[in-house]
């Protein structure tokens, strides 16, 4: 069973400079207790898919295009009260400065219940506190914690407790949009692992986003790359891995250290990703590509993903350039 | 938190010192004063010429004379005034306090109020229509000239629509066979106002913690009905029954002033509002309240109100500090005897011990509420609490 179905999805942002188009025609599908991974340089949307899902992309964002299928049911154009139902309780959300996600002069406990209120107004006081405490323990914080004010945790600490926030309304679908970046490394690996963790005990779906592919190799089962606005590539990891067909994705995983295997020569991104104002149907890669082939060059073939293998799609142009 | 306080009070109580001496320094080198013109009066024999000198302790160096005041002022004794001997200038700070008090406590309640509400709503609607013209009107009387607004509104209410009174702060063929003095009157609308007030914080903040909504406003609702109810009973029992009219007449002629010094004074709650509350409405944790499913007005009251609010409580308290001096040009234009009018006049006339009085007055005010806003600040901002322990 498919939980979340993306057809098509256009998102673009309203500047003085022209329409940003941040998300441009992404499709990709998410099964249920999948963990589906999606890649990508800063600044080629990730975050503004996560934003589209729960529709709080930016007031300049509009969905222009595309359907989100949640649950067998389209959520674009919901309106105010029928998305308020689906936040949280349906699809949850860590967010990208996870740390900053909390109201500084409310207790951490108390931002918790207010949510399990908002979907759950039965329960009792006691209810949602005991189930906090149990969310707490999976996620390995002490139940003293409810009664503190975020800034006094730590930052692990706090990242911690948004996960309890995020698993705390049951939801169908978490999406993690770089829940580690702002942490030290130690405490990355550990959060990592919790994460992995609830996964597997609660059989939730999980998006999770990234820039650096190797944790997307680490934490998913399928996968895709995002360059400029557009998936390029995608399918199961391991495929993806084992076997790179898009030249960015290999780019990708060219400038990341790989902890097995042999030590090879780090490369670096070269070239900067494209402007996204007012962009042409064409892949946008060619600029950056280090062989381009004819269709690189001639710009000529629009952008579609083509199967080239079971689970596994990439983009049209570039099936041929590596 | 005790430390905290502790050093907070002993650093107040220097910095008043140092307030003391330096506005007793500056009175004493204004040239000439009412005294000197006392004594240069052709009908006092050279005798009393000396006691008066003695009784007042004139012919004293200013050190000695610094070092006697505030010994004197620690005493509680402030002399006597130079103009209205012998009355003192406790005398006649007690009967006009009040009367300030009432008047600018109304303004400043409903300022608030209205300005944080008001705020909050125009930062909420950014960008549409009704925002634009709120805004622009809320910046013009902020701006605005004041002596010109309020002659305007006196003009308007008073002369044209003659709605309201003018240049009285009572009719005073009403007060002739009155059985209490105004200052009474004020007094018990004060202390009234006061109750009210307080049981209004503690109703707040005892239901803060209740957690269903609609419970919590139930009981907030009827809590304050109760207060209403209680209220009238109040007023129509015994001896304030009697005081009731007087009121009444008081509090109709506190509309006008109050409704001319409110629209300024609204206006700069309800801009600094707007700013903080647009600023914190960028913060992660309004995309999380969002995300979380809950209501816009639980987002914008709960989350980015509540974290607006400190600025704003700061700078009101800072407002009600100037409430005394600032109220020098109101009582002027509506003829409202009070602080105001008692400052301008004891240093217009150099009647010194009376100024210093009311200036040391305001002092104590000023420190009093400077002390209220770190402790309310700490309340607050549980960061502040925290740091404030060690
Ligand atoms: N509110 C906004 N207004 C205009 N452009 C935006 C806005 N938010 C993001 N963008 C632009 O959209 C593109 C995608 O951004 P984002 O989704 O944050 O990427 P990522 O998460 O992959 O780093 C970037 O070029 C960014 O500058
Ligand atoms: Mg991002």
């Amino acid at each position: 069973m498919n939980i979340l179905e993306v057809k098509d999805l256009d998102m673009s942002y309203r500047t003085i400079d022209g329409e940003v188009e941040a998300v441009k025609k992404v499709s990709f599908t998410v099964k249920e207790g999948e963990s589906f991974g999606i890649v990508g340089e800063s600044g080629c949307g990730k975050t503004s898919v996560a934003m589209s899902l729960l529709q709080l992309q930016a007031d300049n964002g509009k969905i222009t295009n595309g359907e989100i299928i949640f649950n067998g049911k389209n959520i674009v154009g919901l309106n105010e009260a029928e998305l308020r139902e689906v936040r949280w309780s349906g699809i949850s959300i860590v967010f990208q400065g996870a740390m900053n996600s909390w109201n500084p002069v409310v207790k951490i406990g108390e931002q918790i219940r207010e949510a399990m209120r908002e979907h759950y107004p039965d329960k009792t006081k006691d209810e949602n506190t005991k189930k906090i405490i149990e969310l707490f323990d999976i996620v390995g914080l002490e139940s003293s914690i409810i009664d503190r004010f975020p800034h006094e945790l730590s930052g692990g600490m706090k990242q911690r407790a948004v996960i309890a926030l995020a698993l705390s309304c049951d939801p169908k679908l978490i999406i993690a949009d770089e829940p580690t970046t702002a942490l030290d490394v130690v405490i990355q690996d550990q959060i990592l692992k919790e994460i992995r963790k609830v996964q597997d005990v609660l059989g939730l779906s999980l998006i999770y986003i990234s820039h650096d592919i190797a944790v997307i190799a680490e934490m998913t089962d399928n996968m895709a790359v995002m360059y400029a606005g557009s998936i390029v590539e995608m399918g199961k990891t391991s495929k993806v891995f084992s076997d790179p067909k898009h030249a960015y994705t290999r780019m990708l995983l060219e400038s990341t250290p790989s902890i097995v295997g042999p030590k090879k020569k780090l490369r670096s991104l070269d070239g900067e990703p494209p402007s996204l104002i007012n962009t042409d149907p064409y892949c946008l890669f060619s600029y950056r590509c280090p062989n381009p082939d004819d269709n690189c060059q001639n710009r000529k073939i629009e952008m579609k993903l083509t199967k080239i293998d079971t689970d596994h799609y990439v983009d049209k142009c570039c099936v041929n350039c590596g | 938190m005790y430390k905290y306080v502790f050093r907070r009070v002993y650093q107040l109580i220097i910095v008043f010192f140092l307030f003391l001496v330096s506005s007793y320094v500056l009175f004493d080198a204004i040239p000439g004063n009412a005294f000197q013109n006392l004594l240069l009066n052709p009908d006092l024999p050279p005798e009393a010429y000396e006691q008066v000198i003695k009784l007042y302790g004139l012919d004293k160096p200013l050190s000695e004379r610094v070092i006697l005041y505030i010994g004197n002022f620690f005493q509680g004794d402030f002399g006597y005034s130079y103009k209205h001997f012998p009355r003192t200038p406790i005398e006649l700070i007690a009967e006009r306090l009040p009367r300030t008090l009432m008047l600018f406590a109304m303004v400043n309640i409903i300022a608030f109020y209205t300005g944080f509400l008001i705020g909050k709503i125009l930062a909420w609607r950014r960008g549409s229509k009704s925002e634009t013209w709120i805004t622009v009107t809320s910046v013009f009387s902020y701006t605005i000239f004041y002596p010109w607004w309020a002659l305007m509104m006196l003009w308007f209410f008073g002369y044209k629509l003659n709605w309201l009174p003018i240049g009285k702060f009572l009719y005073p063929e009403k007060w002739y066979d009155a059985p209490y003095d105004s200052d009474v009157i004020f007094v018990s609308m004060i202390k009234f106002t006061l109750v009210v007030s307080v049981v209004q914080i503690l109703v707040y903040i005892y239901t803060r913690n209740i957690e269903s909504l609609s419970l919590r406003r139930n009981v907030r609702f009827i809590s304050l009905s109760i207060l209403a109810i209680l209220s009238i009973l109040y007023w129509n029992s015994g001896d304030l029954a009697i005081q009731k009219p007087y009121a009444m007449d008081i509090a109709y002629h506190m509309i006008l002033p109050i409704f001319t010094v409110t629209v300024v004074a609204f206006a700069g709650t309800a801009l600094l509002t707007r700013t903080t509350m647009m600023e914190v409405m960028k913060d992660d944790f309004i995309l999380t309240a969002r995300a979380k499913g809950l209501s816009q007005k639980r987002i914008r009251d709960r989350h980015a109100a509540r974290n607006a609010l400190l600025p704003v409580v700061t700078s009101f308290i800072f407002t009600i500090v100037t409430i005394i001096d600032g109220s020098v040009l109101t009582e002027t234009i509506f003829s409202w005897p009070g602080m105001g009018q008692l400052i301008l006049d004891a240093v217009l006339e150099e009647d010194i011990p009376v100024a210093m009085a009311s200036f040391s007055f305001i002092g104590v005010f000023a420190l009093i509420a400077h002390f209220i806003a770190d402790i309310s600040y700490a309340y607050l901002d549980p960061r502040i609490r925290i740091q404030s322990q060690g």
